[in-house]
This record gives C-alpha cells, sequence and structure tokens, in this order.
C-alpha cells in the first residue's frame, strides 16, 4: 500500500516561465527508505513541498494533478491537517526552531495539536531519547551544534509522530561526521520505528547503501526511479550531474580495465571493501 | 560581538530567579507605588534597602551595580535640576537649617528615582527571557504576541553573528566603516544594512515554514508543555507584598506627618 502517491503532478511558481515540476508520479510504499537525488534546481525541494501541501498554500503558484497522502487526497486540506502524517525537515536546522530550549521546541507541535500535558511530555522524552539528545534538553538551541540542533529538528517532527518523514537535504550544512550521524538515526528510524522516510540528498557515499528505491531528478522530471545497484552504474546518470559513490566509481574502472569482482555492484566504500578482500585472499 | 553579549540568553537558577515573574511584576509594581507616594528619605532608604536581598539572594550584584552605575547620570542630573530650582525661588541659604531643608527634598527625588531603577533591573535581572515568555502566554496574552517574543529573543544571537559576517565580508570588499564625519559614518552602514534585512526576510519565511509544517494553528486553544506553578518562594513574595501593601497604606494615612527629616534632628 502506498502511503504517498502522485499522478501527473505539474507545478510552476507564481511567476516562472517554466513549470519546476513537470509531469511527476509517483508511489512510495509504507516503510519504504526513499532517497531522491539530482543536480541543484532539479526540482526536489519543490516536490517535497507538495508532500504536505506547503505546495501550493503557502508558496501559491499553479498546481495541476494529485496528490495522495495516507490515502487521501490533500487538495482541499489544511497544512496542519496533513503535518500530523508528514512530518518535513528541512535544510537549514538554524531556521526550525524557534524556542527557548531543545525540549520546548519538539513540543512545539504537540502544543499546536492542544495535547495534554502528560501525553506531551511522554512523547517528547520519546523523540529525544530516539535521537539521542536527552541530555540536551534544557539547553538553548543556539548553544548546542548544528548537527545537535538538525536532531532536534527531526525529534520535533517526530514527537508528532507521522506516517512518513521527509528530509530536504538535511546535512547540507553539517559536516561529513555529523551528516553520517544523521544518517545513522534516519535509518535506525526506519527500521526500528517502520516509518517511511524520503530523503532528498546529494551526499549518495554516505546514503545509497540505506535504500532500495532510489530516485533520479533532472529538470523537474524523474529520470530514472529503482533500485539504486542499477541506476548508478547507468553512464547517463553521471552525465545528469549526480554524485556517484566513489566505490561504485571505482567499481566500474576496475571492470572496464578487466579487473571483475564477480558480485553486486557496491554502494559504499566498506561494502567494496569486503568484496576486495574476498578476491584478494583467494 | 561585545555589544550583544548583554542580549545572550542565559539559564540562570536561583530562588529569585524562580519566582513566577507575575509576582515579581506586582511585586515591582507596589515598590513603584510606594515610592511615588513617600518624599522623605527614610520611608525611601528602606525600599531601597529592601532590594538587596534580592539582589544577594540572586547572585546579580555585579549587573546590579552596573545598572545602578548607568543610572547615576540621570540620578545627578535630578539633584541638580532639584537644587538649582530651590536656589531660584528661595535664595541663598543662609544657615545649616536652610540648607539642609534645601537639600533634602531634592536628595529625595533623586532617591525615589534611585528605588524605580533599582527595582526594574532586579525584575529584569532575574527574569529569564523563556519564563517570561511563559509568564505571556499563561496570562491569557495572545499566543502570538509570546510566540514572537520569544522567538526575537531566540534570534538575536544569530541575527547578531551574521551582522558580523556581513561586516567582515563588506570590510573584505574594501568598505572602510569607520571614516569621515558622523553623516558619512552612518551612511557606511547601508551595505551591512540592506544584506542583513534581506536576509531576515528570508529567515523568517523559512521560518514561517517550518512553522506550518509543524502544525501551527490546528487547534484555537494551544497547550503549553509547562505549568506555571505556585511554589513555596511565589507564596513568600506574595506575602512580602501583602506586607508592604498594608505598611504602605498605614504610614501613609496615619503616620505621614510625623515621618522624621532630616532637618527635624537640629
Amino acid at each position: 500500500m502506498s502511503v504517498i502517491s502522485l499522478s501527473d503532478l505539474v507545478y510552476t511558481y507564481p511567476g516562472a516561465s517554466k513549470p519546476s515540476i513537470d509531469g511527476v508520479s509517483l508511489n512510495i510504499a509504507k516503510g519504504e527508505f526513499v532517497l531522491i537525488t539530482g543536480p541543484s534546481g532539479c526540482g526536489k525541494t519543490s516536490l517535497c513541498r507538495t508532500f504536505n501541501g506547503l505546495i501550493p498554500r503557502f508558496y501559491q503558484g499553479e498546481l495541476k494533478g494529485q496528490v495522495f497522502v495516507a490515502g487521501q487526497d490533500i487538495a482541499g486540506k489544511q497544512t496542519f491537517d496533513v503535518a500530523k502524517h508528514v512530518g518535513l525537515v528541512f535544510q537549514n536546522p538554524e531556521n526550525q526552531l524557534f524556542a527557548l530550549s531543545v525540549e520546548k521546541d519538539v513540543a512545539f507541535g504537540l502544543e499546536n495539536l492542544g495535547m495534554s500535558r502528560e501525553e506531551m511530555r511522554k512523547r517528547v522524552d520519546w523523540a529525544l531519547n530516539l535521537v539521542g539528545i536527552y541530555d540536551l534538553r534544557e539547553r538553548s538551541p543556539h548553544e548546542v551544534s548544528g548537527g545537535q540542533q538538525q536532531r532536534v529538528a527531526i525529534a520535533s517532527v517526530l514527537a508528532m509522530q507521522p506516517e512518513i518523514i521527509v528530509l530536504d537535504e538535511p546535512t547540507s550544512f553539517l559536516d561529513p561526521l555529523s551528516a553520517e550521524r544523521i544518517f545513522e538515526v534516519i535509518y535506525k528510524l526506519n527500521q526500528e520505528q517502520g516509518i517511511t522516510v524520503v530523503l532528498v540528498e546529494h551526499r549518495l557515499d554516505l546514503t545509497a547503501r540505506y535504500t532500495n528505491h532510489l530516485i533520479v531528478m533532472d529538470k523537474g522530471k524523474i529520470c530514472f526511479e529503482g533500485n539504486p545497484r542499477e541506476i548508478l552504474c547507468n553512464e547517463k546518470v553521471c552525465q545528469i550531474g549526480v554524485g556517484i559513490p566513489k566505490a561504485t566509481l571505482l567499481y566500474k574502472k576496475l571492470k572496464t580495465a578487466g579487473f571483475d569482482v564477480n558480485s553486486q555492484i557496491p554502494l559504499s566504500s566498506a561494502e567494496f571493501a569486503d568484496q576486495l578482500l574476498k578476491v584478494l585472499n583467494q | 560581538m561585545s555589544i550583544f553579549d548583554g542580549l545572550k540568553f542565559r539559564k540562570v537558577s536561583s530562588p529569585i530567579h524562580n519566582i513566577d515573574p507575575r509576582i515579581k511584576f506586582i511585586y515591582v509594581i507596589i515598590i513603584f507605588i510606594s515610592a511615588i507616594l513617600f518624599h522623605q528619605i527614610l520611608p525611601l532608604a528602606i525600599l531601597f534597602l529592601m532590594q538587596l536581598p534580592f539582589v544577594f539572594i540572586a547572585k546579580v550584584q555585579k549587573q546590579w551595580l552596573r545598572s545602578l552605575r548607568g543610572a547615576a547620570f540621570i540620578a545627578g542630573f535630578i539633584f541638580v535640576i532639584n537644587i538649582v530650582t530651590r536656589l531660584f525661588y528661595n535664595g541663598w541659604p543662609t544657615t545649616t537649617l536652610a540648607t539642609l531643608e534645601m537639600v533634602e527634598p531634592a536628595l529625595g527625588m533623586t532617591m525615589r528615582f534611585i528605588v524605580l531603577v533599582e527595582s526594574f533591573s532586579v525584575f529584569f535581572l532575574t527574569t529569564s527571557p523563556d519564563y517570561l515568555g511563559l509568564a505571556l502566554e499563561q496570562s491569557r496574552a495572545p499566543y502570538e504576541f509570546a510566540f514572537a517574543f520569544t522567538t526575537a529573543v531566540r534570534f538575536v544571537p544569530v541575527l547578531a553573528e551574521e551582522a558580523q559576517t556581513i561586516m567582515d565580508a563588506q570590510k573584505a570588499r574594501g568598505l572602510e566603516l569607520d571614516k569621515g564625519n558622523v553623516l558619512k559614518r552612518i551612511r557606511n552602514y547601508i551595505p551591512i544594512l540592506i544584506p542583513l534585512i534581506v536576509s531576515a526576510i528570508r529567515r523568517s519565511l523559512e521560518l514561517a515554514e517550518a512553522m506550518e509544517s509543524r502544525a501551527w494553528g490546528a487547534v484555537k486553544k494551544r497547550t503549553n508543555l509547562y505549568l506555571l506553578k505556585l511554589h513555596k518562594g511565589d507564596y513568600a513574595l506574595i506575602g512580602i507584598i501583602v506586607l508592604v501593601l498594608l505598611v504602605t497604606i498605614y504610614v501613609r494615612l496615619f503616620v505621614f506627618e510625623s515621618i522624621p527629616l532630616l532637618s527635624t534632628f537640629f
């Protein structure tokens, strides 16, 4: 069963001559880890904003086609209604935290929903523990590091217990190590809590291994969709401007040079290192 | 950035910091009214001394002294103006008693001003902004106001950092901030202000988006993670407020005329 389903979506920003999303149809199944990638300006950010109705309600502009979230058409719905199903985490962690303490920020969405204090307390503590920042709950968001801020943002979305979490380049303001930790947290949520994850990301080196549903976008269209091992080997994907994982590139180069490790196409350095070791030990 | 240091918000805990801001505010108002009801030095001195325990329990002596030092100039001004007007009306005093009678009211006025500044500074020095925001939220003020207040406090250090970055960037391109006369110097800051305002607007749009995505406006009556509950300290302060109020009313109505003045000792 698909939790998000788009059909023939076309969206044009107000004042723009060309559509930013140009005929996208997409099905995302429950519990999936979907990775969306593509060059800047390809429409991935716009696509994320259609999932909870920020497009077209917040941005205006013209939207054609249908968006179904959790089985319901969201066309006539308010953003706050959809927000219960879809949690959106943005690029800049600084601009999505507005309270003076971490736990107050995590509670913000629940306060908006008018939840009782006891239930709220439980959910806030649960969300903070899940992303591993329970110790920081009384700090000010300004005092904690960028990676921790992004975790606060994830926790604050998580506290609302949505079925789907959409993350729009959550690590572009972070260093590689903090980014890797964020991805681990997200993957854990997907595996242990069964939350559907839609991740928009350039860093395929760190993320490709988590998914088996990769979407490559370019110029508002979906160019490739499916298993990352097949897609990332395709020559055309390189030409679009997608950051192919280094291990995959090395594998391809070795293969064209005649050295075949005779296994599946690797998506991360660790995976490829294992494969090489096996061959070398033989 | 040193100018913004005072605006940086830090969570402090002390018996005074933990008192409900609303009760503290009522206390300040009562002190304010009492200070206006009396012009003699003795009751004003008592009101002044009454604040000291608060300052010491909250451990804000340093900041408190700094705020008093800031008020010293205006206090001195008030004193001089009072003396000068009296000199103007009564002429130069010839006896010690006359001098005292001239100096005392001026001193009283100055003292009154100091008491007002002191009590307000104690309030603001011992109330953290998140607590103040919470008090605003829970005293039936529209939530939008409380939200605007806490968000403003939250973004002061962020904007300060950004201003610094823009200043560095413009300086790196050859902008000279400290050159020319006053008018020129003000104009020098335009290339700093415009990017700062533009980025603040962009930031506010992103904030609005994040709020929308977290169900802003879903129900009419929002709930709150925290509840301001009255503790021992709050009740103690309520007691003090009632006491001050009663004593003030009594003294003002029945013994106002017999409050000793400095000049009565001569």
